[in-house]
């Protein structure tokens, strides 16, 4: 019933991700997570394991621990930097300290996240690395059901009829309609859109979703914006429930 | 204890005064034996110039040498010790043989300047003196008489030993004395600082609060004493906080976990439909992200309150950020009819992540207690340099027991959790007191009947 799962195009090919983190529950359910968010996943819970599938493999992103058994995950990442891999690292760090994040940036990784983070936060962040250096649709508009994102105009239509925004509430749907099918966690959406990089202890998204939601989605069928308790908002056409 | 020589404090005292009275006292020996030495070379030199003048007297009195010869061995034999040569063109007039006398010895006629030599076993001094030749041995045409007179020296030498002697058997027993006495002074001295090792000794973990006697150890002392007790004092003031802190964020993770055991287990309990699993694993979400929001909010608190340098210092202007933030709360703010008002600017540096995280805790603080179609006025001002930043909400007086107290971790007006911003970690405000300590600034808040209004000020630019 949750829509979290990308609707995948079925041209497109299906992302590898490795995961090196020695904590075996933390592991299992990053891969399950990922690989039911339809990315093909190996788990390694050594370092110098991990180095050596990632080596051998075609991995499209690494999730790193930074804590590892044998090989940390400095070493991971300078070895695989040191044999010509370039392929894209976040890593997963207990510790928030400045030092950390400065040196796993230094050394050529390409996001952090501290623990505990949410899975929601996680996957987003995935998808936005991998999307990177694919080049963005220049479209000009973007489509959803009867809804339509005028990007050039600033305009929004519903079944044909004009919706008026304020350009906070533009800029929220437009990160919905662009990132369409995948939950999107509260603290990304306040700094996609707020610019707001810190985690916020109020219910501001909540009530800016629930605005959009009444000018977008109120008195039209289907339902567009979704809530997914826990984790987040989704736009999307939900399926036919059977 | 081991390795090398390693001396007490009360050994180094003894032995450095012990070193420097003895050092004083064969000072003074050297000089009392020194004076006592000029002080013989004036006595003998009296002495010979006193029987020189004798002898003169009698030449110059006689009529012939053997009248001469007569008289002086009258004057001269009860002087014992004294040796006396009477010459002429090194002819032996009367007296000892020419080889009791050095050879160099040089006639004056003033004052004696008396040398010593040795001869035959003794010790000598003695002096030549140039006389005028009397008539009946040729007169002023003649050569000049010659005047040899040498004493025995040894009871002079005998008189310096005895007093090296005595002086060496008094350095000793001075010495030894004075050891004992300031072994016993040092201990005596250093009885205070004994007093402050068995006063540390006593401090542990669990019993902070001894303090070392400041007011009965010596002056010196007493700054050592104060500067140990400032750091006790701080160690116990950290030491509380850093006990406090664990034992707050056990005590709320406590209700948390407890709820989300009983959830489950509840849930557990019998089979249900896959909606209300889904709905216990959601609410669980929900509360896991909220304590996981509290943990996050806990070390920040943690590396700030250990005076954590701020990492990204950089020009902030307060009221792009307040407005930024405006741009955020606006939709709240809007639900509850309150409208936002900016009034002012500054610069000042900072760390601007943090100060927004600040600011941005007094204003959601603001809107959430703001009654409905009221006024939330955000004021920045910069007189004097001293950049402040206040924000206003309508509302009602808060007790003045709450009002220092608000700043606390996890402290709450209402005990009730049901009043309570369910998103919130109890933690906003003091994380805004650490933020503002990180920066030298203070946060303050003021309550009247009608108006809450807390002020960040910045120190001086």
């Amino acid at each position: 019933m949750w829509g979290f799962l990308p609707r995948l195009k079925g041209t497109l090919r299906r992302m590898n991700i490795l995961i090196i983190e020695d904590e075996p529950k933390t592991g299992e359910y990053l891969r399950q997570g990922l690989r039911e968010a339809g990315f093909v996943v190996d788990l390694a819970t050594r370092g110098n394991d991990g180095l050596h599938l990632a080596l051998e493999g075609q991995h499209d992103l690494v999730i790193l621990d930074v804590m590892l058994p044998e090989l940390d995950g400095w070493q991971v990442l300078k070895g695989l930097r040191s044999m010509g891999r370039q392929m894209p690292v976040l890593f997963l760090t207990a510790r928030d300290q400045v030092e950390d994040r400065v040196r796993g940036l230094e050394l050529g990784a390409d996001d952090y996240l501290v623990k505990p983070f949410s899975f929601a936060e996680l996957l987003a962040r995935v998808r936005v690395i991998l999307r990177r250096g694919r080049p963005e649709q220049a479209v000009a508009t973007l489509h959803l059901a009867d809804l339509e994102l005028d990007l050039l105009r600033r305009r929004v239509l519903r079944a044909g009829k004009r919706v008026d925004l304020t350009a906070k509430e533009f800029g929220l749907l437009e990160l919905l309609m662009r990132r369409q099918g995948e939950v999107l966690p509260r603290s990304l959406i306040a700094s996609q859109v707020w610019d707001l990089n810190f985690d916020s202890d109020t219910n501001v998204i909540d009530v800016a979703v629930r605005r959009l939601r009444a000018k977008v989605d109120e008195g039209f069928e289907p339902r567009l914006i979704h809530t997914v308790r826990g984790m987040g908002y989704v736009m999307e056409i939900p399926e036919v429930n059977a | 204890m081991s390795g090398g020589l390693r001396l007490t404090l009360t050994a180094r005292l003894t032995l450095l005064f012990t070193a420097v009275l003895l050092a004083v006292l064969c000072g003074l020996g050297a000089m009392v034996t020194l004076a006592n030495q000029a002080h013989f070379v004036d006595l003998d030199r009296d002495y010979l110039t006193d029987k020189a003048a004798l002898v003169r007297k009698v030449v110059a009195g006689s009529t012939n040498l053997d009248q001469m010869s007569q008289r002086l061995q009258e004057l001269l034999q009860s002087h014992t010790g004294l040796t006396v040569r009477l010459e002429q063109a090194q002819q032996t007039l009367y007296g000892e043989p020419a080889d009791t006398f050095p050879g160099d010895l040089v006639s004056t006629t003033g004052r004696l300047e008396p040398s010593d030599w040795t001869w035959d076993g003794s010790l000598l001094r003695g002096a030549a003196v140039a006389l005028p030749t009397p008539v009946f041995l040729g007169g002023e045409a003649a050569p000049s008489l010659r005047l040899l007179l040498a004493m025995d020296t040894h009871h002079h030498i005998h008189f310096m030993q005895e007093l090296q002697r005595s002086l060496l058997l008094y350095l000793l027993t001075a010495g030894l004395a004075s050891g004992l006495l300031a072994w016993w002074a040092a201990r005596r001295g250093l009885a205070p600082l004994r007093d402050m090792r068995e006063r540390a000794r006593r401090v542990t973990a669990n019993q902070l609060d001894a303090r070392m006697p400041v007011d009965s150890v010596p002056v010196e002392m007493a700054e050592l004493a104060q500067a140990l007790n400032t750091m006790l004092e701080r160690l116990q003031r950290d030491f509380q906080r850093l006990s406090d802190f664990s034992s707050d964020l056990a005590h709320e993770l406590r209700t948390p976990i407890s709820n989300l055991l009983t959830q489950t287990q509840v849930t557990l309990a019998q089979p249900r439909d896959a909606a209300s699993y889904c709905d216990t694993l959601a609410s669980n979400a929900e509360e896991f992200q909220r304590m996981g929001r509290m943990v996050s909010d806990m070390l920040l608190l943690a590396k700030t309150e250990h005076g954590l340098a701020l990492p990204h210092r950089g020009p902030v202007a307060l009221h792009e950020a307040a407005q930024s933030l405006f741009d955020f709360f606006d939709v709240v703010a809007e639900e509850k009819g309150v409208t936002l008002v900016l009034e002012g600017q500054a610069t000042i540096q900072g760390d601007p992540l943090m100060l927004q995280r600040a600011i941005s805790n007094l204003l959601s603080n603001a809107i959430r207690h703001a009654p409905e179609h009221s006024r939330v006025r955000v004021s920045v001002s910069n007189p004097d340099n001293t950049a402040s930043l206040c924000v206003d909400n309508a509302g009602p007086p808060i007790a003045p027991e709450h009002l220092a107290r608000l700043f606390d971790r996890f402290y709450r007006v209402d005990k009730s959790r049901a009043h309570l911003n369910p998103d919130g970690t109890g933690l906003g405000l003091a994380i805004t007191r650490a933020i503002m300590e990180a920066h030298g600034g203070t946060v303050s808040l003021a309550s009247t009947t009608e108006h809450t209004r807390f002020c960040l000020r910045f120190p001086a630019a």
